[in-house]
């Protein structure tokens, strides 16, 4: 039955091959680590806008319970663990702009021993299939999932984007270090199988690809298993050739379509849905055993841990608390990574915690011959116009012309030459000879023509409500001159019936009998009126 | 550990890059010192120590890093340049044209990324229209010289223009028979304007042995671009479309009357054709970025190489077709960008 199994049918453009060192954490099956004693619980986790807390300090909370709930867009928080609210407040998360965001600091209560990554044991909601699609999807959204890939993205508002034809399970895994999908398939290939199944559902999706690289054939054998085993129809794994960013979600399309998705537009365009490996198994475990997303299965690698491996991670662990447990040597180590190497985030401050965004955690010997990577004209050597990026950029842009609009702050240029487009993969980086921070100069260009746009529509917005004004002030000008013409015109005629009698005798004449006739009446009536009181 | 991502770096540095290049010339550079002497090496030498020299004074003017020397991309032009003038070249000609290179052509722009021209180029045609006569002033072959200047000779040619023993250049360039020898593509050149046809000219065994030497320096340089090809310290596109081009348009005009017109083979294995097309044309800095870009840059570089040498004023081409070229590779730039992912009209297949 190889024809489960086919070879990628697409390219993209571009990529790069770095060393995988995959082998450091892919041997080891997963574990599950023992509760810290303090977890620390940031209120955003997703895309969107910071979560309300809906439990205050001091109160009692146990496992699974809900606290905290989404304001506009984001996805709901469930602890993770019997505990109790001790603050909520602005703490270190480790976000992306170093700012500290509100967060739950939760001290635990039972912090039972480790136990191994096992089966759920309450029991399956064997009744899903009768339920509306719609009350399965709340269900996705209530159990706070979201896509577990990196991105983060409300899983619950992606299911909601249909129609779709394929569902394609991103299996790619595609930066270094990063195991914990190729672990998750080879121990509980069958789980995520059901989970794509539940997702493909709830799309109502004809075909489900599981889409990864040629580096994973244990995953991809245990894969092919479950399927022949479930004798599910219309799900197959589609082998793409190693290389990076091939888990990149219009990448992955690419590769399994042949087809790029059109520019501004979703992968729904294209009849498609892309869920992550771990987002499908969360999915099944939130449909069947009404378990809400509290933790998740991390990579813990890098040279400085003596047992890498793949570990389930209570969402708020902070980084301090494995760093205890591996026994990594605090001395050697400058910063972690958390995610991959490639488009990872460097955090210095232990404190951080593991989040649903953190699929991996690297800890590496602090390297004395690198320099910090900060972007200062004279910090780094010059662009010499090689275009090696551009052979490596996986969305045909050119980072070498991008560079020099950035430098010199050309911002419409800038974005005219596709910089909006930027996945921000780091492979032109990864290959500049010249050791260009490239990527941060996108990001630093994008946030200024973010910037930008946001201040013209400011500009249009008050434009608009100038227009407006002036326009009202013409109209309430031009009313007044109509008005002003008219009495003008009532004082002319006026004066023109006054030529006519020029002494305005006969009028005053005619004023004065038709007054008296006027008393006369008055008299007559006041007089009947008298007559008839008395 | 850097900020922001990636957190990963993977790739020849830039001055390794450069070190990669003149490496290369390496085999092509030997070949030429063999066949026209120890003058080749004194001027590329003589031409490194000017560049550097040039850069660093520069580079302090300028109040940047001397660090920048370091990137080995002077030293590249000097030795450009070094093997694109005779091999006897006055000493302080040579020095014009590497100082201008370097602080004309590369410092006044904006040092290393910021030259619109190739440098080397720049320093080349300055000396060509400037001093003529010297610039095409070649020595035979070694096999063919009467006199072969050896290496005191060649310093006191190039430091005093006459050895002890009062002979000038031209005394070198005179062949057993008493005639002087220019460069293949010169004698080619001057025959056809005398209106000798191609028949009459590859009789001529002085010319054909002299034409060896070239040749084998051609050789020299093909060889090491292909070393740069097969560390792809360079890509194919440049010289691919340079040679390919070459090839097209003088296989056309031979075609049209193989009497005035010499064969691609000719114009493939003489002058600075493989210098140029996988050591000029492919610098980076100046030439196109995209790679339809390149493609479109070397076939029009290897279109200007024949039409200039067959029609033009001068024997040789490479300098200004590159030169022409680096003028319009913005534009060809602007023209020739690849389709950013999404953007394609018709969304089919890649």
């Amino acid at each position: 039955m190889n024809s489960i199994i086919q070879k990628a049918p697409g390219h993209f453009h571009g990529g790069i091959h770095p060393p995988e060192f995959k082998s450091l954490s892919n041997q080891k099956s997963i574990e599950r680590i023992p509760l810290p004693e303090f977890l620390l619980l940031p209120l955003k986790q997703h895309i969107g806008s910071v979560d309300e807390a809906v439990v205050s300090v001091g109160d009692k909370i146990c496992k699974g319970q809900l606290v905290a709930i989404p304001t506009q867009f984001g996805a709901a928080i469930h602890s993770p663990a019997d505990a109790t609210v001790v603050a909520i407040e602005p703490s270190l998360v480790g976000h992306p702009s170093g700012k500290p965001v509100m967060a739950l600091k939760l001290q635990v209560s039972k912090r039972n021993s480790s136990e191994s990554f096992e089966e759920l044991k309450s029991t399956e909601n064997s009744e899903w299939k009768t339920l509306p699609l719609e009350q399965l999807i709340n269900k996705v959204q209530e159990a706070g999932i979201v896509g577990l890939g990196g991105a983060t993205f409300p899983t619950a508002t992606k299911l909601r984007t249909q129609p779709v034809d394929t569902l394609i399970i991103n299996a790619m895994e595609c930066e270094p270090y990063i195991t914990c999908d190729d672990r998750l398939l080879q121990e509980k290939a069958d789980e995520v199988l059901q989970g794509a199944l539940i997702a493909s559902h709830l799309l109502n999706a004809k075909q489900i690809i599981f889409a990864t690289e040629d580096n994973k054939p244990e995953a991809i054998e245990s894969l092919k298993k479950a399927i022949l085993d479930s004798q599910a129809k219309n799900v197959k794994i589609v082998v793409a050739p190693t290389k990076y960013p091939s888990g990149g979600e219009k990448q992955t399309i690419e590769l399994v379509t042949g087809k790029q998705v059109p520019h501004g537009q979703l992968p729904a365009s294209l009849g498609i849905a892309v869920q992550n490996v771990a987002t499908v198994k969360a999915i099944r475990d939130a449909i069947l055993f009404n378990q809400p997303l509290t933790e998740r299965v991390v990579t813990l690698t890098g040279d400085l841990v003596k047992t890498a491996g793949n570990y389930v991670i209570p969402f708020g662990t902070p980084v301090s608390h494995l760093i205890e447990l591996l026994k990594i040597d605090k001395s050697q180590l400058e910063a972690v990574i958390f995610g991959g190497p490639m488009m990872g985030q460097s955090i210095r401050d232990f404190g951080a915690p593991v989040t649903k965004s953190t699929n991996c955690i690297i800890f590496n010997k602090k390297k004395s011959n690198q320099h910090d990577w900060v972007i200062e004209a004279k910090q780094h050597k010059s662009c010499i116009r090689c275009s090696e990026c551009q052979q490596a950029c996986p969305v045909d842009l050119l980072p070498q012309q991008l560079l020099w609009f950035s430098q010199s702050e050309q911002w419409e240029p800038l974005e005219e030459h596709g910089l909006l487009d930027c996945i921000e993969c780091g492979a032109c980086a990864y290959v500049c000879p010249s050791e260009i921070p490239l990527v941060h100069y996108f990001r630093y260009g994008k946030s200024e023509i973010a910037d930008l746009k946001a201040n013209k529509k400011k500009s249009e917005k008050a434009k608009e409500r100038y227009d407006f004004r002036e326009m009202r002030l013409e109209r309430a000008k031009a009313e007044r001159a109509a008005k002003h013409k008219k009495a003008a015109e009532a004082r002319k005629k006026a004066a023109q019936d006054a030529n006519k009698d020029p002494d305005g005798k006969q009028a005053a004449i005619n004023a004065a009998l038709e007054r008296v006739k006027q008393k006369k009446n008055k008299q007559t009536s006041d007089n009947k009126s008298s007559e008839g009181e008395n | 550990m850097r900020l922001s991502s990636p957190f990963f770096h993977h790739a020849l540095s830039t001055d390794k890059v450069m070190l990669l290049v003149i490496g290369a010339l390496i085999p092509g550079a030997a070949i030429q010192c063999f066949y026209f002497g120890y003058g080749v090496l004194i001027n590329l030498v003589l031409c490194a120590l000017v560049a550097n020299l040039s850069e660093l004074l520069f580079l302090k003017f300028r109040g940047r890093a001397l660090d920048a020397l370091k990137d080995n991309s002077a030293t590249l032009t000097g030795i450009l340049l070094g093997l694109a003038i005779p091999p006897t070249l006055p000493f302080w000609m040579s020095i014009v044209g590497v100082s201008f290179a370097i602080i004309f052509a590369k410092q006044l722009y904006g040092g290393l990324g910021f030259n619109p021209f190739n440098p080397a180029m720049v320093g080349y045609v300055l000396l060509l229209i400037s001093f003529p006569v010297e610039m095409t002033a070649w020595l035979p072959s070694t096999e063919i010289a009467s006199h072969f200047p050896n290496f005191t000779e060649s310093l006191q040619l190039i430091f005093l223009s006459e050895t002890s023993r009062g002979l000038t250049v031209a005394d070198f360039r005179t062949v057993a028979d008493g005639f002087t020898m220019a460069t293949p593509l010169d004698h080619v050149k001057t025959a056809h304007t005398m209106g000798k046809i191609s028949s009459e000219i590859v009789t001529d065994p002085m010319y054909n042995t002299n034409l060896i030497g070239w040749n084998w320096v051609n050789y020299g340089f093909l060889f090491g671009g292909l070393l740069l090809l097969a560390t792809k310290t360079i890509r194919w596109q440049i010289p691919f479309a340079v040679l390919a081009s070459i090839i097209v348009t003088s296989a056309l005009l031979n075609w049209f009357d193989a009497e005035r017109f010499s064969t691609p083979v000719f114009h493939l294995t003489t002058g600075a054709t493989m210098l140029g097309a996988f050591f000029i044309a492919t610098d980076p800095v100046s030439a196109s970025t995209t790679p339809k870009g390149r493609l479109i840059y070397g076939v029009l570089i290897g279109f200007f190489v024949v039409t200039i040498r067959t029609f033009g004023g001068y024997p040789e081409a490479m300098g200004f077709a590159v030169l022409l070229l680096n003028l319009a590779a913005p534009t060809i730039d602007h023209y020739t960008r690849p389709v950013i992912y999404g953007h394609r009209q018709g969304n089919t297949n890649v």
